[in-house]
């Protein structure tokens, strides 16, 4: 959002945001501040110091800094010919910044229009730029320098010049790069088809969003540039005597080092607070305009607070809408959400499980209570549209959530033991043979540079101690039980050389390596053609037969649901909307979400009739209306509804509906 | 491999090139070495005998195809200044500068590694925040500042170090440290960037369903995977090394090749010159083959496009 707005550079509203935004960063505010300093320094130098600079002092010569007695321009020492530190500093700032501002302007200006135009044509116009640049790039640039300076003699004008040409492939490559992938992006096609103009698409659709990267890139590149500069005139190659700069006078003050310190030590700090405070605002800059590093620059402070307030409370946080009297903690204590009698053989029980993820605006409930439980050998389907909160369970009960988000209460009992209160190692004891998990996309849980025996062997180098061949022999045994041909031989290859499906096996034969207790699996065959999604149940449900693993399927799949489950737990914006045996759930919903759910999804008895679904769209996390959180799409709702909170009441036979109706739709 | 070999050594072909053209004119262009090697009194036959005598006197471009035709039986021509072999030269000060750069990437790369990591792991944390700040103050201060407040606290204030020289391992701190700061806070910003998206990812959270440790976590998975775009940047601050650090070899009277080369353009030394330059190109196009034969051992789908 930022990123776009900026690049409308009109508009004060975004200016006055980037301040505010500036504002908030005291690190990034100082930074600022040293630069505009720097600025004023350069502009107002030489009125200040007027000839003092030059102006030789021979009966003052190596005056200590830190006098007062000889005026403000002596406040920094005087020089071997009683010229004053502190004039020269102001004087100089002018200099530096008249080489290191034209240059990187030159170089971006330039630099960036022929990328852009490169990347976007393509072709031997990409080819031959990328050349140049190389050459460039790979050319000494200080002997470069050097040469240039010689054919040209040292002025502020050919330092420019020679810092411009050996820094416009910087830009040159960045715009290049970002270009180019535009090109291929649609709305920039879209300008294409429309007969768009090359330069005017660049000018309208291309520079805005190659704009931001850019600037970064600038900030830094001054940093380098000044640094460039400095170097040169100390090595007395880049700005002559009489003039000053930064790294002219660290280079006469090199000869008195000994003596007077203080010449070389203070163009030094100059230069050091100067390029520092660019690098920090650079880095500013770059955090700003990428929303997923603001994002975590956000977590910092709610996350630091959160922590701060658990513990003492346990009431909802300031600011959550919850204000209406919560039913599931109703005087009687911490009953278990789920009306279901938990009983001996449950492996797993969820109770009360609440998450927040920690956003810039605060944390947002993503889970909100859920409870649940599993016995052994029996299939459970987690069930919910996109985001409502299915896979922010899983990874709680499995403990790998995200460092912005928290569990803020409930807890997770493996055969009575809370997961919760567990300690780290304990916890870590427990990932593989108590509670495991199959993840969505294989090919990105799976470990791209270590051979799959090394990763499926894994397990039991952890947990057995084994030793690396012993672990290879089982990571083969393992592979040839979940089906894969040629076990002993695909063990030594990687996993980009699988096909999908097979890759999923892999992800199943690691989760299933030390017979876990409980076993997630997260929308384990989303990724996966019709006809491996058949063969990965199939092997899934072999696995719990065998090693009677109590199964946690999470879906939005209702197909799949109904086919592998047993029971079922309806999931609408992170809370339990409905439990139950999943034939009875399907054949005869308690909750209108359920009913909406199966009426949206074609089947044979519904052919020639309308396909129905349901009006609206969940609810955002961070804006859950209160009340029953689906009365807004519900064709029930009431009064009652907006006001009161439905709890997960049983409405029957081991089912449960979070309703203020489930009653009456039972017994309709 | 050896297609990989093969094309990196086609494309690098005319950037070497270019760059030998480029120094051969452009050292050409500052002026006539006779206005330094003769006396301001000298003649114009004496000018003319002192150019013949230097080859200097033909047309550039038969300059340039003279000097190619010796390059290519090995022969660098002589110095003006000291008329020994230009090859030899070089090849004193090379060594100067390629142990240098060693031990200031060695360092740099084991340093960044760990703080790099450190910093990853808890972005945003007190120690995520310091060790940003400091590799960013790192990767942007002066060195020849450095340099000289190093010398006049630890050599001239404190006695425990040398000025100059490169005698004795204590020698060696002061150069190598000045020179390390900068690469040093370059990787580790790389490097932290990397491991922040390496430990984010999906494998990351599969190893820790294992029950990995911590630091099987972020040494075993995470770190391998994110060495790639550290070792694309490493590689691109040690041809900077390579290049000569002339501002640190000028202060410690390092007797390298940057030192070397900058001296050679002073005095017209024409032979040196270019004979440092395509030496210098030479090694970073090892450098360069290194690095890739780097990417290959650590990532086994780079090895298979390298296959393919």
């Amino acid at each position: 959002m930022l990123q776009k707005a900026t690049s409308e550079p009109g508009s004060t509203t975004v200016r006055r945001r980037w301040f505010a935004l500036l504002l908030r960063d005291r690190f990034a505010c100082a930074a600022a501040l040293v630069l505009v300093l720097v600025a004023l320094c350069a502009v107002l130098g030489p009125l200040l110091a007027g000839d003092l600079a030059t102006r030789q002092n021979l009966r003052a010569p190596g005056r200590p800094p830190f006098g007062l007695d000889h005026g403000w321009a002596f406040v920094l020492g005087s020089d071997s010919l009683g010229r004053p530190v502190a004039a020269r500093l102001l004087t100089a700032a002018g200099t530096t910044l008249a080489v290191a501002v034209p240059a990187v302007l030159c170089s971006l200006v330039i630099g960036s229009v022929w990328g852009m135009w490169a990347g976007y044509h393509g072709g031997w116009r990409e080819n031959v730029s990328l050349r140049v640049a190389d050459v460039i790039l790979s050319f000494p640039s200080l002997l470069l320098a050097v040469v240039v300076l010689y054919v040209f003699s040292p002025s502020a004008a050919s330092i420019v010049l020679v810092l411009a040409v050996a820094r416009i492939p910087v830009y040159l490559r960045t715009a290049r790069a970002e270009a180019a992938e535009l090109r291929s992006r649609l709305f920039v096609d879209a300008a294409r088809t429309f007969g768009t103009g090359g330069w005017a698409t660049i000018r309208r659709h291309v520079a805005p969003s190659v704009l931001p990267t850019l600037l970064t890139v600038a900030a830094l590149d001054f940093c380098f540039v000044m640094l460039a500069e400095s170097s040169l005139s100390f090595l007395g190659i880049g700005i002559q005597p009489p003039d000053v700069s930064w790294g002219l006078m660290v280079a006469q003050g090199r000869q008195e080092l000994q003596s007077a310190w203080w010449i070389a030590f203070f163009p030094g700090l100059a230069i050091v607070l100067t390029t520092v405070s660019a690098t920090v605002l650079a880095s500013w800059a770059r955090m700003t305009t990428d929303p997923g590093q603001r994002w975590r620059e956000g977590v910092r402070h709610s996350g630091w607070r959160a922590r701060r307030s658990r513990g003492t409370s346990t009431e909802p946080a300031p600011g959550s809408a919850v204000s209406e009297p919560d039913p599931t903690t109703a005087p009687g204590g911490s009953r278990p959400l789920s009306p279901e009698q938990t009983t001996a053989a449950d492996v797993l029980v969820v109770d009360g499980l609440s998450v927040d993820v920690h956003t810039p605006a605060g944390p947002v409930h993503v889970v909100r209570r859920v409870g649940f439980s599993v016995r052994s050998g029996e299939t459970l389907a987690l069930l919910g549209e996109s985001g409502c909160g299915k896979s922010m369970t899983a990874h709680a009960v499995a403990g790998l959530l995200d460092p912005v988000a928290e569990v803020v209460g409930g807890q997770v009992r493996l055969d009575g033991e809370d997961l919760l209160g567990l300690g780290p190692r304990a916890r870590r004891r427990l990932a593989g043979p108590g509670v495991a998990m199959v993840f969505q996309d294989a090919l990105s849980a799976l470990n791209p540079v270590l051979t799959v025996g090394t990763q499926l062997g894994e397990p039991f180098r952890i947990h057995e101690g084994v030793s690396r061949r012993a672990a290879k022999a089982r990571a083969v045994e393992l592979m040839e039980r979940v089906g894969i041909p040629e076990a002993r031989s695909r063990a030594d290859a990687y996993p980009h050389q699988f096909s999908g499906g097979m890759r999923q096996r892999l992800l199943i034969a690691t989760a299933v390596a030390l017979r876990p207790r409980v076993l997630i699996a997260d929308e384990p065959t989303t990724a996966l053609d019709v006809t491996v999604q058949a063969q990965i149940m199939d092997l899934l449900g072999e696995l719990r037969g065998e090693q009677r693993t109590a199964l946690v399927l999470i879906t939005h799949d209702l197909g799949l649901a109904a086919e592998h489950a047993d029971r079922v737990a309806v999931m609408y914006a992170g809370t339990v909307v409905e439990t139950g045996p999943v034939a009875e759930v399907f054949g005869k919903p308690h909750h209108p979400y359920t009913q909406g759910l199966l009426a949206s999804v074609p089947a044979e008895q519904h052919r020639g009739s309308r396909l129905m679904s349901i009006p609206g769209s969940p609810p955002d996390p961070g804006a859950v209306p209160p009340g029953c959180a689906f009365r807004t799409r519900c064709p029930m709702a009431r009064e009652r509804c907006a006001t009161h909170r439905p709890a997960l009441t049983g409405t029957g036979d081991g089912r449960a509906a979070a309703c203020h109706f489930g009653k009456e739709l039972a017994d309709a | 491999m050896l297609t990989l070999l093969r094309r990196r050594a086609v494309s690098s072909v005319v950037p070497l090139l270019v760059v030998v053209l480029g120094v051969f004119f452009l050292a050409r262009l500052t002026g006539d070495p006779a206005n330094l090697y003769l006396p301001l009194s000298a003649t114009p036959e004496m000018r003319a005998e002192f150019a013949a005598r230097n080859g200097l006197d033909d047309p550039l471009i038969s300059q340039f195809g003279d000097y190619l035709g010796q390059v290519a039986h090995l022969d660098f021509g002589e110095s003006l200044r000291t008329a020994q072999p230009a090859a030899e030269a070089v090849l004193r000060a090379f060594p100067a500068t390629l142990q240098l750069a060693g031990w200031t990437m060695l360092l740099a790369i084991v340093g960044a590694v760990v703080i790099g990591s450190l910093a990853a792991y808890r972005p945003n944390s007190a120690t995520d925040r310091i060790a940003s700040f400091l590799s960013s103050t790192a990767a942007s201060v002066p060195d020849f500042w450095i340099a000289i407040m190093g010398v006049l606290v630890f050599a001239v204030t404190l006695g425990w170090l040398p000025t100059s020289g490169t005698s004795g391992a204590a020698a060696w701190v002061l150069p190598v440290v000045t020179l390390l700061i900068r690469p040093f806070g370059v990787l580790v910003q790389v490097v932290r960037g990397a491991m922040v998206s390496a430990l984010s990812a999906p494998y990351v959270k599969v190893a820790r369903a294992k029950g990995a440790s911590e630091l099987r976590v972020v040494f075993g998975h995470a770190l391998r995977n994110a060495a790639a775009p550290a070792l694309t940047v490493a590689g691109d601050l040690a041809v900077g090394l390579v290049n000569g650090a002339v501002v640190v070899e000028t202060i410690f009277g390092w007797p390298g090749i940057g030192k070397l080369m900058i001296d050679s353009v002073l005095q017209r030394d024409f032979a040196v010159l270019q004979a440092a330059v395509l030496l210098t190109a030479l090694a970073i196009f090892a450098l360069n083959i290194l690095v890739d034969l780097c990417h290959a051992l650590l990532d086994p789908r780079v090895r298979q496009r390298a296959a393919a």
